[in-house]
């Protein structure tokens, strides 16, 4: 791998250094004392840990509601780019700049706002659980809070795409006969195809970690709405701390392959189409 | 007809930008719409393809009215500036585009795509991204995109605007022989005249939203009725002269007519136009056979490959008066641009700084002798309000604006004459600002031996209006607007006729300023003032009743029009008492005095 002359900043080999650097400190040491500390198990306590039946149900509610949030604000993070680049109204900017506010949020008060919202008696939850549905306390309530913090990511990576787009692209289409709904699904949607995964993955990501925010409204009961990073904190808690970086160290295995694969899918979609 | 245009308005933020467009394209004709950047032209197109929504006027293709009609179903095809092609597509499926929409079996389809890529000459390459292609090649996608369904109308905005020079002409090679080949009708916009030239069967010419003239383009550079198109195509030397039943006359110097152009009749003004390759340059008087302009000194001389190009300095010319090329301001001489073939150029040697005998081989007398107005701006409240009416007068009527800087201290009549520039910069023909100096007067005076003016718009003091519009009457021959205070463009003009009889020169005016201001008029007659002063009493007192019942019975008169009889007093223009005590009655309307001319004289 050679640099390619001319950039901006100094020589490949300085750039690369430093990276492998900052990684290094940042990211892999941390990492590894998470591998070390594990390490002081043994095969079997390690995978009794792992694979018990709690664990377990934390994982698959961590990914699920993770990939259900993700899913949703693909759809509706697309939805709030398009309304905010698309159209001129009044409050356009309040609106804009609401979107970040899950960011600039601390996830507890988040938490707590959602739970007061949700709960049996809430403002919502008072017309939902009647009606046979229950969000705080169950795994739906985890999903409301990971949407809730993962909206940003689909808007904001959206909506630069969306503003660049030609607008003369959907005129031609409308010039060669495509309805309005053509030109959206078969001009447009393409398009934003790649931006939309990003947003996705990102959103995705944040999801699995979030923490604060959830325990708030989840419940966190046991094989019913805990999530994985509660478990691990309860673990600490319990002072367990190999069996901690035990469930860690494969969630995040399993966070960094998922990520990965969708990347990998991304970047094929984005890829120039063959003939 | 294949595209008929009926009376198009369209506004954007009130502002008019395409302004009554009427246009009638026949079957298979190459149309091109030309015009520089922002004079509507684009908007045009987009009004026939349906992307634009047409606030008044018709648009029928073959004879169907698509007015209200979606885009899709007009069977339009639009080419864009910057090719809007599908990134995402494949350039066989961006040619396939609206066959798929419209459900074609995949295998016509495909015949379909392999005949256009050969007829655009890209056959072989409807596997690649466009991406992967120059600049010219997508444009060539985009045509055959929009071919595909074979659309009844072909329209092109700007096609080449992102293309370098040599693609450009191999282009419009291909599009002009594709046109041909399929006799398409086509509208093809661009501000390149090359271009036009080159592809046009008929050439229209817009500027501000208006479509200026229509014709053939030898017809439109030989013959333009218009400034705008006479100094737009090509280089131009444009003078004020004189139709007279000889010809025309220019100063001193009469030509005859050789080209068709205006009734002769009673000399009247008009422009005069003669072409940079009608000029002819001899070292010496004699070698000239053609009418002389006289002899003038060489500014500068270019080789510019086929021809030389020489721009010339004359010096003034007893009524002679240019408006292209702009004389400098305070240059008492006049500008000609000549050109030579470089055979001619290298048997007679011309230099800067070498002097030249300038002859004029054929002129063209323009029919449509466009306003021109002179703008006196001071501080004031009332010479604001004039700069105002007058610029939004001027960019209704696509005049040609001067504005003179006024009194007050160097810095605030440079930032008045700066603030004034960049609000009137669009829709004018031309715009030029001026110091005024210490008195306005003399400022008039100077700049209307340079150039004729039609009017002079000026703001009316409070006291001594009268006084006022006699000096500035007397410092040319244009008429006067007096404005008072600021308001609207005016929309009804009452037009007081106070001297002979409707069809004179004020009426004549008034009339064409209303027509430019889509303004109502009416006409208020006044008996011929006899000597009697009773009886001339009685008509001042009849004029001023009038005017205040017609605005109190009609809602307000925006704009009073008065004659002028002026009288020589003294050797001084003098108003005739009537409308001096106008201008004492009207304290709150703007006031347009036309000169008659035949009372003076």
């Amino acid at each position: 791998m050679r640099s390619r002359p001319g950039g901006v900043l100094p020589g490949f080999g300085l750039a690369m250094g430093f990276t492998l650097l900052y990684l290094t400190l940042i990211v892999f040491i941390p990492l590894s004392t998470l591998v070390l500390k594990t390490a002081t198990l043994s095969w079997g306590q390690f995978w009794e840990t792992v694979a018990s039946p709690r664990t377990l149900a934390a994982c698959r509610l961590s990914f699920g509601a993770a990939f259900a949030a993700a899913a949703i604000n693909a759809v509706f993070g697309l939805l709030v780019a398009w309304v905010l680049e698309r159209y001129r109204f009044p409050g356009r900017l309040i609106v804009d700049g609401l979107v970040d506010l899950p960011f600039a949020l601390p996830t507890a008060v988040a938490g707590i706002a959602l739970t007061t919202l949700y709960a049996g008696n809430g403002w919502l939850g008072r017309f939902l659980e009647p009606r046979g549905i229950k969000v705080a306390y169950t795994p739906l309530g985890v999903v409301v809070a990971l949407t809730f913090v993962g909206l940003p990511f689909v808007v904001r990576t959206v909506q630069p795409v969306l503003a660049e787009l030609d607008r003369a692209t959907e005129e031609a289409a409308a010039t060669l006969g495509a309805g309005r709904g053509q030109v959206f699904v078969r001009v447009i949607l393409p398009e934003l195809v790649p931006a939309t995964a990003t947003g996705f993955t990102l959103a995705f990501a944040r999801a699995l970690g979030e923490y604060g925010s959830v325990i708030f409204i989840a419940g966190n009961m046991p094989m019913r709405s805990e999530i994985t990073p509660l478990l691990i904190m309860i673990k600490l808690e319990q002072y367990d701390y190999a069996g901690a970086t035990a469930i860690a160290l494969v969630f995040l295995a399993a966070s960094a392959s998922l990520l990965l694969l969708i990347n990998l899918i991304s970047r094929r979609a984005r890829a120039v189409p063959a003939g | 007809m294949s595209i008929v245009l009926d009376r198009l308005f369209k506004r954007f933020d009130n502002h008019l930008v395409v302004n009554d467009v009427s246009l009638e394209v026949a079957d298979g004709e190459f149309f091109v719409l030309l015009g520089p950047s922002g004079s509507g032209k684009s908007t045009v197109l987009r009004l026939i393809a349906g992307l634009t929504e047409i606030d008044q006027g018709n648009v029928r293709l073959h004879g169907r009215d698509v007015t209200r009609l979606a885009p899709q179903r007009r069977g339009v095809g639009l080419v864009f500036q910057h090719y809007a092609l599908f990134r995402h597509m494949s350039v066989a499926e961006n040619i396939e585009f609206a066959l798929r929409i419209r459900r074609v079996a995949p295998q016509e389809r495909r015949r379909r795509r392999e005949e256009l890529l050969d007829l655009v000459g890209l056959s072989g390459l409807g596997g690649r991204s466009p991406r992967q292609l120059s600049g010219g090649q997508q444009q060539r996608v985009a045509l055959a995109r929009a071919l595909a369904r074979q659309p009844e109308v072909l329209l092109l905005d700007e096609p080449f605007g992102a293309l370098d020079a040599r693609i450009r002409t191999e282009l419009r090679r291909t599009i002009r022989a594709i046109q041909r080949e399929l006799k398409i009708t086509t509208i093809f916009v661009t501000h390149d005249q090359e271009e036009a030239f080159e592809l046009a069967d008929r050439l229209g010419v817009m500027n501000f939203g208006r479509l200026l003239e229509i014709g053939p383009p030898q017809e439109l550079y030989l013959r333009p009725q218009t400034e705008f198109v006479a100094t737009f195509l090509g280089t131009a030397n444009l003078m004020v002269g004189e139709v007279t039943p000889e010809g025309v006359r220019l100063g001193p110097v009469q030509f005859p007519l050789s080209t068709r152009g205006g009734v002769a009749g009673v000399p009247r003004r008009v422009q005069v136009l003669f072409r940079p390759e009608d000029v002819a340059v001899k070292t010496s008087e004699d070698a000239l056979a053609w009418p002389l302009l006289g002899e003038g000194v060489v500014e500068a001389s270019d080789f510019v490959g086929s021809y030389e190009r020489l721009r010339l300095r004359l010096p003034k010319i007893a009524g002679v008066r240019p408006i292209a090329p702009t004389a400098p301001f305070g240059g008492d001489f006049i500008l000609i641009e000549a050109s030579r073939s470089q055979h001619q150029a290298r048997r007679f040697p011309l230099q800067a700084g070498d002097s030249a005998w300038v002859g004029v081989r054929r002129v063209h007398a323009l029919t449509h002798p466009g306003l021109s107005l002179l703008v006196m701006a001071g501080g004031s409240q009332e010479e604001l309000a004039a700069l105002d009416l007058g610029g939004r007068i001027a960019s209704l009527a696509h005049a040609r604006l001067t504005i003179l800087g006024g009194g007050g201290d160097e810095a605030e009549v440079r930032s008045r004459l700066q603030q004034a520039r960049e609000r009137l910069g669009g829709g004018l023909a031309a715009l030029e600002t001026a110091p005024g100096g210490e008195d306005p007067l003399e400022a008039v005076v100077r700049e209307t031996t340079r150039q004729h003016y039609d009017l002079l718009v000026q703001g009316m003091p409070a006291r001594n209006g009268a006084e006022v519009a006699e000096r500035s009457l007397q410092a040319g021959d244009h008429h006067l607007l007096l404005v008072p205070a600021p308001g609207p463009v005016p929309s009804k003009l009452l037009i007081c006729v106070a001297v002979g009889e409707p069809g004179k020169e004020d009426v004549v005016f008034a009339g064409r300023l209303a027509r430019h201001l889509n303004a109502q008029a009416t006409i208020l007659t006044v008996l011929p003032a006899p000597a009697d002063p009773r009886e001339r009493e009685r008509a001042k007192r009849f004029l001023a009743a009038g005017s205040r019942t017609l605005s109190l019975l009609e809602g307000d008169h925006d704009l009073v029009v008065v004659g002028a009889p002026l009288v020589a007093h003294r050797g001084r223009a003098t108003l005739d008492r009537l409308v001096r005590g106008l201008l004492g009655d009207l304290r709150d309307h703007p006031v347009l005095i036309v000169r008659a001319h035949e009372v003076l004289a």
